[in-house]
């Protein structure tokens, strides 16, 4: 729990990443159909969005920990990596990590109870052809009073 | 640290709250004791859009078990809550039954939409029963988790009737599917050890203890008629139990005399959905849209996740609204000492304080770490649940006490005797008052020396009513039974204690100033139970914003919100996601008192779990019935007249010349631009009668207006066509108590 | 001079709206408030001048346990 422990943490970079344009959204495909078993690249958890006018925008889970702080059944954890882990036996399906996560990465599917989220796992890493993503070691940020 | 200050850092307590004394050492032996009375299978269930459409019997005396079910006719005029409460009592008595008799029942009842996961305060419970303190019904409300977990066993209520010759333990296990009666000789007496004794024994595993729910009292209940029941759930980062309480009117009392130790239900493992809605996406969205409002505004609005509702101790004070000096006045010099910042440093913030999964509202804060110096845990570390306002505001500012750890002392041993905090508050100002005046004095009570702020006398006077002994016996009996046995014992003169008794139709008053409210006057005495403020709080609604100038505008306000709150209590909703936060553009809509979105929130979440479809008019349609109900059950037991709704004048105007004295501009200023008197000249004693003359009739003027309103005669019964209107004519036995008193 | 929920209240140049929340002691956090009609939001409280002659209208929302 103290900031001293580290953790792998997804990270994107935008130098590298034309948030789409380039690609075929390799990453969100792999996310979505290797690791959380669903067809649609919109349920990935990560999510790389182009506008249109030129601008995009990412949504990546940092493992910030704000959910594992809210969660009323103790479901979300930190594994011995530092990343946040969410236990479907405990979890309630109550959604305050949905409705805490800031960066609004806590994910939902209409046809699970459980929420789910980013597990750094890497998969993403190795489907990007550009390499725009990495995990990384970062330090565990201090746990939030929110 | 102020309101419109969110950047101000939170102080983070430095307690470890993972610590406190433990008290299950002698589990296994207290186990052993007990001897298996009655079983009875079950086959658990789980509700079908939010009903299981049975109830469960038990009578503690015969030790009959059964199921009734849950007719049509009950979901459609009573809903569920407090309206299967009232229902189930309304047949177990008769006009002549009394709280001590054993027809009298307790009903616990959750509603439709109680066990909801998703949306903040859906965990809630209504408990009805014949009040020791009033004599007609009482209703409370409750968090915790035995009403969802009793609901995800099979059950929409449980009715408890009858009395055991010795205390009597019964479980409900809702995985096995068994009912158990069990002999409980040595169990402990007080909540704080015997529910955590007992959430560890009924629980198979340490996982199973948040599968684990128990009810329970104290020794208070033992010896007073002001007995509460506490309704646990286990807080797996504390390592402990945590108590929430159906407060109100000596339900606990009851209990105790049914010589009942506690209710244990056990519930299968809490998840999404087992109320099987109708339309659970909608239920999910409407959560988590709710999560969300509370994430960007509570900090800059009520702070409820951080202060809890001890939010408003300093806003009342500034308002010169906080009780003190048993309601002689609004404000106190030293009022910051127990003011919300001293509870967010006091409370463990790290945690989460929801009574039931997914309120992010959480605002059962808890104070760890504090180390007993009185009773008979003297010397013990507790965990203290609270305070809430109504705590600090009563045990506290009401009998002059602001020093935190003794308001958290008292406070802990209200909760674990099983005693309501709301009305020790007001029987102990009540006392200390009469001390002030040499009403009471050292011989009296027996050497307690009650002044103002003493908190250790106040303390003692609670453990004597713990052992049922001296003058905290007497304390323990509520305020309006103390008014008779001092004017028995020709302690003072029983008009001066009329007035500044604190109590209507016998419960006490809760912890907000009437005095300069006329809406809030009806508020609290034209209520169904007794002067609660669940019914309506329209304090700032007349005072502050000047909304209700008419007597029909009173009227109006005191027609909707005690039907809009009702409503709650008959579906499992806690009120205070309701209205203790607010979107950020409520400012806009037409009626941001009523906070619109929010109340579109339930008429969707109530939809979509039951597949009846509702808008905000037929809620209040399905509350009247309810209330109206109630209002004709209070007949029945003789009350619920217009003679019971008129309150002691502390409530409505200054009784002394310290209060005229103490807002003497305002008063005079009052009797020249309203009363049409001039002031000037006239002696004090003059300005206190003509002010209360005035205020008196205004009082019963308003009253004239609420029952019009409502569909009451002028004597408060329901009219036969009000009866009509809700369907009510369909009850003969309603229909005679209306026509035999007018109506 | 202004009014404040129909009550009076001395103004002066460069009255801001948190100035009538001092003056009144107006500690409550739920509020709604309107400048002659026109609704301020909380973040603008501080910077909104009010004019003298103005009606303003400080509507509490209810809460209370």
């Amino acid at each position: 729990m103290g900031v001293d422990q580290a953790m792998r943490q997804l990270r994107i970079d935008l130098t590298k990443c034309n948030y789409g344009r380039d690609c075929a959204h390799e990453c969100e495909t792999d996310c979505a159909t290797k690791v959380f078993k669903a067809d649609d690249p919109g349920l990935a958890a990560l999510h790389i969005r182009d506008h249109g006018d030129g601008t995009g925008s990412t949504i990546l889970c940092d493992q910030c920990g704000d959910c594992v702080v809210v969660c009323p059944a103790e479901a979300l954890k930190r594994n011995k990596l530092g990343v946040v882990m969410i236990n479907k036996k405990l979890c309630v399906g109550c959604y305050m990590c949905i409705g805490y996560c800031e960066k609004e990465a806590f994910e939902r599917n209409t046809d699970w109870v459980e929420p789910y989220k980013c597990t750094s796992c890497g998969i993403c890493v190795k489907a990007c052809p550009h390499a725009a993503l990495e995990i990384v070691e970062v330090p565990e940020p201090a746990r939030r009073i929110i | 640290m102020s309101h419109t200050d969110p950047g101000t850092p939170i102080v983070r307590c430095e307690v470890d709250f993972t610590q406190r004394t433990e008290y299950h050492e002698g589990l296994e032996a207290i186990r052993a004791a007990h001897k298996l009375l009655a079983e009875v299978p079950f086959t658990p269930s789980l509700p079908e859009k939010g009903y299981n459409n049975r109830t469960l019997y038990v009578n503690v005396g015969t030790l009959e078990v059964k199921e009734k079910p849950v007719t049509q006719q009950m979901k459609d005029v009573f809903v569920g809550g407090r309206g299967f409460g009232l229902w189930h009592l309304w047949n177990a008595v008769t006009p002549a039954t009394r709280w001590n008799d054993p027809e009298n029942e307790i009903i616990i009842s959750p509603g439709p939409v109680s066990g909801t996961t998703q949306y903040a305060g859906s965990g809630k419970s209504l408990v009805v029963s014949l009040s020791p303190q009033t004599d007609i019904p009482i209703d409370s409300n409750v968090g915790g988790y035995f009403g969802p977990l009793l609901k995800f066993s099979g059950f929409d209520a449980l009715e408890l009737q009858g009395k055991a010759d010795q205390d009597v333990i019964l479980f409900i296990d809702g995985q096995k599917g068994i009912i158990r009666i069990e002999a409980a000789p040595l169990d402990p007496v007080d909540s704080h050890v015997l529910a955590e004794v007992l959430t560890r024994m009924y629980a198979e595993n340490d996982a199973d203890r948040v599968n684990i729910s128990v009810v329970s009292t104290g020794a208070g209940a033992d010896h007073s008629l002001i007995g509460m029941l506490n309704f646990t759930w286990w807080d797996h980062r504390r390592g402990c139990v945590r108590l929430k309480q159906a407060g109100r009117g000596g339900i606990g009392t009851v209990f105790r005399d049914k010589r009942i130790r506690a209710l244990v239900c056990r519930g299968p493992q809490v998840k999404s959905g087992l109320n099987h809605p109708v339309d659970q996406e909608t239920i999910s969205q409407t959560g988590i849209k709710f999560h969300k409002e509370m994430r960007t505004n509570d900090d800059s609005q009520c702070k409820m996740r951080r202060n809890g509702t001890a939010h408003i101790v300093e806003i009342m004070d500034a308002y010169d609204l906080l009780p003190t000096h048993n309601f002689q006045y609004g404000s106190h010099p030293d009022t910051h000492r127990i003011a919300s910042p001293v509870w967010q440093a006091r409370c463990t913030q790290e945690t989460v304080d929801g009574c039931w999964y997914g309120c992010s509202m959480a605002c059962a804060k808890g104070a760890d770490g504090l180390v007993l110096k009185t009773g008979p845990y003297k010397g013990h570390m507790v965990t203290v649940d609270g305070p809430e306002y109504e705590n600090a505001a009563g045990l506290g500012s009401n009998g002059g006490i602001f020093d935190p750890d003794y308001l958290l002392e008292l406070n802990f041993y209200c909760d674990t005797y099983g005693v309501c905090t709301i009305t020790w508050g007001t029987l102990a100002a009540f006392v200390m008052e009469c001390y002030q005046r040499g009403i009471l004095n050292l011989e009296r009570t027996g050497g307690l020396d009650l002044t103002w702020g003493n908190a250790e006398a106040d303390l003692e006077m609670m453990h004597q009513m713990a052992r049922g002994e001296g003058f905290g016996w007497i304390a323990g009996q509520g305020v309006h039974k103390m008014k008779q046995i001092f004017a028995d014992r020709g302690w003072g003169d029983p008009a001066l204690m009329q007035d500044i008794g604190m109590e209507c139709k016998g419960l006490e008053y809760s912890q907000y100033m009437s005095k300069e409210s006329l809406a809030q006057q009806g508020g609290y005495a034209l209520t169904n139970k007794g002067p609660q403020h669940d019914e309506a709080w329209l304090i700032f609604m007349d005072m502050v914003n000047k909304q209700l100038p008419t007597f029909e505008a009173k009227a109006e306000a005191l027609y909707y919100f005690p039907l809009f709150r009702t409503w709650f209590g008959l579906n499992g909703f806690c009120k205070l996601p309701w209205n203790d936060v607010v979107p950020s553009d409520n400012g806009t809509t037409s009626e941001p008192a009523k906070v619109p979105e929010h109340v579109q929130n339930y008429v969707d979440i109530f939809t979509a779990t039951t597949g009846i479809k509702i808008d905000k008019d037929i809620l209040i349609h399905q509350s009247a019935k309810v209330y109206n109900f109630q209002r004709i059950f209070n007949i029945r037991m003789g009350k619920g007249l217009r003679s019971f709704d008129m309150p002691p004048y502390r409530s409505q105007g200054p009784v002394t010349r310290e209060e005229y004295e103490s807002r003497a501009e305002r008063y005079d200023k009052q009797m020249l631009e309203d009363i049409g008197v001039d002031p000037t000249g006239k002696s004090i004693d003059e300005k206190i009668a003509i002010t209360r003359a005035y205020r008196i009739k205004r009082y019963n003027d308003l009253t004239d207006a609420v029952y019009l309103r409502r569909g009451w005669t002028p004597d408060g019964v329901p009219t036969m066509a009000r009866l009509k209107e809700l369907g009510l004519d369909v009850f003969p036995e309603v229909v005679e108590i209306v026509k035999a008193h007018g109506g | 001079m202004i009014t404040v929920n129909g009550d009076t209240l001395a103004w002066h140049p460069g009255m801001t709206v948190t100035d009538i929340l001092v003056a009144r002691n107006f500690k409550f956090p739920l509020l709604v408030i309107k400048v002659d009609e026109i609704l301020v939001a909380p973040k603008d409280y501080q910077a909104t001048k009010v004019p003298d002659g103005a009606d303003v209208n400080v509507l509490h929302l209810l809460s209370g346990g």
